[in-house]
């Protein structure tokens, strides 16, 4: 049967190529659409690898002052652990997690190097985010005086530049010393990649304006308020700027989100178009079709075949324009494009594959249902 | 072999009601050659349907080899059109798109049967029907007579007991429809059954047997 359908079809392909080339657009879309979803909810997937909740950022700037601001800045972290609101403070540079500034620059060892995400910070960083040690410690202020620059450095940095070594006392190129490695550091949200990323320690009075500090639970606006008021009286011609990082992080979740609803939005109107367009098709193709419908029927057609009959054909067409769609899409993965993963190419070539095979059956349902209980003597006889 | 008793036919819309077949009663015998004649509109194409399973009469049974078919599911009056009756029609009803052997096999797809035995099949009927030579043409490409033969290799390809024929030759020439009455001839002479639909009184009289009707009765 399947081969009497294949050999209808391309005999018909002249009055099908709309159809098959509908189809293979909506693949095409849709394989896009679901590869940018594949990606998002499998970065979702991955542990962020700190604690963000009652965590708060404060961007101190200094504006025209440049008298003692280094002074000022360490008095402020003095003031700020001062609180008993506050149980941790640590100062650090601007790429605070969730905001949306980023540092990152090229490091090596021997011959190997990667491009990865700096973020200078104190000795009380990883006190502050709750982030757990993968092996060797988090750096302290005395290390300052060491000869090697101490540095932390992610899973994703020990892979690339030390693979299965163990990178604990190692050096690096530029007289860095890596002291600790921790796993995951996602700090622009859970739908980005988890790139490589060092810490190196911060020296001490550094005029570095940001400070993350994690406050005790229930510790509310009211605080805020207060200690906007307190620092800027210490700090007069400053601007002392607190977010949250719950709402930096969801800020972080909408430049995810924002492209994936719109696209999905856009593909969403596209495959009801492409549904409208096939069950509009179908019910015309039926309708010029009833003389054969009749003669299938009187051949020894039941109901059900007629109906699998139309099901089919959608599928076998559908087949068609989704074997085109694979020719371009299987390159993505081969040729790894936009430096994707291959298995996220992949899922979004199953997931269009069955949406457009699901979509084509939802269509061709009803309308095939309708040839089926066509009566074959009212149709013979008209025609 | 096909028995109807006491077969009435209404056709009602909201507004109208008509008689199609009043009373109808025929048997016909395995091996027969029945014809059918009368006035356009007499109904002689909705007795054959009936007959077919095509249709349902409002009134009355329908046996078929002493089987009533009343109470039969939609495939089972399928498969029993499959398996015992074939249809040969006025206007051929062949579907363009497929080849002449394509058309001829159409039975077969609603039956196990193997791609190699549907092409066998195939080809045998239409060796059967002299039409060895246009397997691979497409309706367009033939002639009414051509067409009407291909059409009636597609009735006998599952070798059925039944042929129930609608004015086969009504959209041919004399010579072709001599040509297609002498095939259905052929067919009953090797033992089918064949009920066929006719305007032509010369046609008919070579058939073992006449039903005539009028204004959807049984004349005689």
């Amino acid at each position: 049967m399947l081969q009497h359908l294949i050999k209808l079809i391309w005999n018909r392909k002249g009055s099908h190529l709309l159809l098959i080339i509908e189809i293979w657009a909506s693949f095409m879309v849709l394989f896009g659409v679901m590869s940018l979803v594949t990606f998002n909810l499998d970065n979702y997937r991955e542990p962020l690898g700190f604690e963000y909740e009652q965590v708060w950022a404060i961007d101190l700037s200094r504006n025209q002052d440049t008298v003692q601001t280094a002074e000022k800045i360490t008095q402020v972290l003095q003031k700020i652990k001062s609180y008993p609101e506050v149980e941790k403070v640590s100062q650090m540079s601007s790429n605070s997690p969730f905001s949306f500034s980023q540092m990152n620059s090229s490091i090596s060892r021997k011959k190997t190097s990667t491009l990865s995400d700096i973020y200078y910070a104190d000795e009380n960083f990883d006190d502050v985010f709750d982030i757990k040690m993968k092996s060797g410690r988090w750096y302290q202020a005395s290390d300052s005086v060491a000869k090697n620059k101490p540095i932390v450095i992610n899973q994703k940095t020990a892979d690339a530049l030390f693979g299965t070594e163990n990178p604990i006392g190692k050096t690096l190129d530029d007289n860095k010393i890596v002291v600790g490695v921790i796993d995951n550091f996602k700090a622009k949200g859970e739908f980005t990649k988890n790139e490589p990323a060092f810490f190196q320690l911060m020296w001490p009075h550094s005029e570095e304006g940001k400070i993350v500090m994690k406050l005790k639970s229930g510790t509310d606006a009211n605080f805020e308020a207060k200690l906007v008021k307190d620092l800027g009286n210490m700090l007069v011609g400053w601007t002392v700027e607190v977010s949250y990082l719950t709402d930096q992080r969801q800020n972080q979740h909408n430049m995810a989100l924002v492209p994936m609803i719109v696209f999905s939005i856009i593909a969403g109107f596209l495959l009801l178009n492409v549904a409208m367009g096939l069950f509009g098709i179908l019910k015309v193709n039926i309708a010029k079709r009833r003389e054969e419908i009749g003669v299938r029927r009187a051949m020894g057609a039941t109901e059900a075949d007629i109906q699998k009959q139309f099901v089919a054909e959608m599928w076998v067409i559908a087949t068609f324009a989704v074997l085109i769609g694979l020719l371009f899409a299987v390159q993505f993965p081969i040729l790894k494009v936009f430096d994707l993963a291959s298995g996220v190419y992949w899922v979004a070539i199953v997931l269009a594959i069955l949406i457009i095979y699901g979509l084509v059956t939802i269509c061709a349902f009803y309308p095939s249902r309708q040839a089926a209980k066509i009566q074959p003597a009212i149709v013979l006889h008209e025609s | 072999m096909i028995t109807l008793n006491n077969i009435e036919k209404v056709y009602q819309t909201s507004t109208i009601e008509t008689l199609a077949l009043n009373n109808i009663n025929i048997d016909i015998k395995k091996g027969e050659f029945v014809s059918i004649m009368g006035p356009s509109g007499c109904g002689k194409s909705t007795l054959l349907n009936i007959m077919g399973l095509l249709d349902e009469p409002t009134k009355g049974d329908i046996l078929i080899d002493q089987k009533h078919v009343e109470q039969y599911t939609d495939k089972a009056l399928a498969s029993l059109r499959n398996q015992k009756i074939g249809f040969i029609f006025q206007s051929f009803h062949l579907i363009n798109d497929l080849s002449v052997l394509d058309n001829v096999e159409i039975p077969l797809l609603y039956r196990n049967s193997s791609t190699q035995s549907r092409r066998d099949a195939a080809r045998e009927a239409l060796e059967k029907v002299g039409l060895s030579n246009r397997m691979k043409h497409f309706p367009n490409q033939l002639s009414g007579g051509q067409k009407q033969r291909v059409a009636i290799a597609r009735a006998i390809v599952g070798k059925p007991d039944i042929i129930l024929a609608d004015e086969p030759t009504g959209n041919l020439d004399s010579a072709m429809g001599n040509e297609i009455l002498n095939i259905l001839l052929q067919l009953n002479a090797e033992g089918c059954t064949i009920v066929m639909v006719t305007h032509d009184e010369s046609m008919a009289k070579k058939t073992h047997r006449l039903i005539r009707l009028f204004d959807g009765t049984q004349v005689y």
